[in-house]
């Protein structure tokens, strides 16, 4: 148990010195608060991958008790994102106790920080919902899903900047999937109020809680359509 | 409150079978069968009535059990029930490899539908039904599978349910446990409970109950005293199990 907690803790920790160490070493001059902007992206980016994995995970692997039975399906998704909830305050102490490493303070604008993991984690529970129904159906969504978020760590603004990208061609490209991408969004928010110290504008705000509502209520939708077959298709 | 605590009205179902084997995606294109498992089942149960049912692997004594306790939706027909269910379909529904005897019964309990308190003021019962107070604090996974079935039963007798469906559980543990676990089906019946057992062989359990419901092919084959449909699933079987 408590073996467990510091593994959660490990984890990003040493993905994070990793990047860190490798990320310095190539580049000339790295920009100002480089270490506080990589963490940031790092630990909202692996809050997201468990959390989809888990609730990706999260019917199947319960499926003895849901054969013998008659419970909430809601249930399992539900469990598994509120589960990655703990894993991410101990994330967040890892985030705190790392900032002094970088004499890095964070100003006022990080009171907006609940607003951001509250997005992540709607944003969790309806990729929950989704992947959950079709790994019943199709299996292969687990490695598939995998591959996925492994792209999404590349694709995310995270140890990049978005002012990297060059304009025209594959750039703009980059930056059209940006749009679409997310958790590319959850984390340019997250750098804004921790890094940058300004506060997203109103349509920041509005574009990213839109999108991943709409992606929450799509998956309520879908998981309510099917959760009737379940138990017949495990 | 009507007299009858489970009510089936026609009840069909069918499953949608894949012919072979077929990796993944191709799979939810491939041609399916369908497999027709409960054909126009009616049946009435009466409160305080123990019913058997019988029937050779793959008859839909199971399925029936299921769409009982809700987990299988019917295609078509209703399914009425009167009370608190509580369905032993799987030896020990959520217990955990790595946890031990008394964090299994907590966690099990609970899905069940038990307080929380009251299954602690219970523990040291359950763990004694189950003859298993040396083992108290080894991990599951060590037990034998014959260990966590008696431990599994324990725990289900503490579920107070109005109706209680049973399947094949039975069939576990020693003969001096079996015995036990009949004299704890009688006391159910004396206390009025509604239970359904459901067997493939001819069980001593059998014994006590009122009717005996002999299935086959997904169908009702015959329903009446216990010695009168054992004797007929005697003859209808030719490999006397």
């Amino acid at each position: 148990m408590k073996l467990g907690i510091i593994w959660t803790a490990l984890e990003p920790t040493l993905v994070f010195i990793l990047l860190y160490v490798v990320f310095t070493t190539i580049r000339d001059s790295p920009q100002e608060n480089f270490g506080i902007y990589l963490l940031t992206g790092i630990i909202l980016y692996h809050v997201f991958t468990r959390g989809t994995i888990s609730g990706l995970t999260s019917l199947r692997s319960n499926s003895n008790i849901l054969e013998s039975l008659n419970i909430k399906k809601e249930f399992f998704p539900v469990v598994a994102c509120l589960t990655t909830s703990i894993l991410l305050i101990v994330q967040l102490g890892v985030f705190f106790g790392l900032m002094p490493f970088f004499q890095f303070v964070p100003t006022w604008t990080i009171v907006f920080l609940p607003l951001v993991i509250g997005l992540l984690m709607i944003l969790i529970l309806g990729f929950s919902y989704i992947l959950s129904i079709i790994h019943i159906y199709v299996r292969d969504i687990q490695p598939l899903w995998g591959i996925i978020v492994h792209a999404l760590f590349f694709i995310t603004p995270i140890f990049w900047y978005l002012d990297d990208i060059k304009k025209g061609g594959l750039g703009d490209l980059l930056l059209s999937i940006h749009a679409v991408n997310p958790i590319g969004q959850i984390v340019e928010l997250g750098h804004s109020i921790v890094v940058f110290n300004n506060i997203p504008t109103f349509s920041e705000w509005l574009y990213a809680t839109v999108f991943c509502f709409s992606i929450f209520l799509a998956g309520y939708f879908i998981f309510h359509k099917f959760e009737s077959k379940v138990t017949e298709v495990l | 409150m009507s007299k009858y605590a489970i009510e089936l009205e026609k009840v069909s179902k069918s499953f949608q079978i894949e012919k072979s084997r077929r990796p993944s995606f191709i799979q939810l294109y491939s041609k399916k069968t369908k497999l027709s498992v409960l054909d126009n089942i009616s049946l009435k149960i009466k409160k305080g009535e123990v019913i058997g049912i019988i029937g050779r692997n793959g008859s839909g004594k199971t399925t029936l059990l299921r769409i009982i306790s809700r987990i299988y939706e019917p295609d078509s027909g209703k399914v009425h029930v009167n009370g608190k269910i509580a369905p032993l379909l799987h030896i020990g529904t959520g217990f955990h490899r790595e946890l031990n005897a008394k964090e299994n019964i907590i966690m099990s309990g609970l899905l069940l539908g038990i307080k929380k308190s009251e299954i602690e003021k219970n523990i040291p019962k359950i763990i004694q039904f189950a003859e298993l107070e040396k083992f108290t604090q080894m991990p599951l996974k060590h037990y034998s599978t014959g260990m966590r079935a008696r431990l599994a039963f324990s725990l289900s007798l503490q579920v107070n349910p109005d109706i209680l469906l049973v399947d094949e559980i039975l069939a576990v543990g020693d003969k001096k446990f079996r015995e036990k676990s009949y004299e704890a089906f009688l006391s159910f019946k004396e206390q009025g409970k509604t239970i359904v057992l459901v067997t493939h062989n001819i069980d001593s359990n059998l014994k006590i109950a009122d009717r005996v419901i002999f299935m086959k092919n997904g169908k009702i084959n015959l329903i009446g005293t216990p010695d009168e449909v054992i004797s007929k699933y005697s003859e209808d079987s030719p490999d006397k199990e």
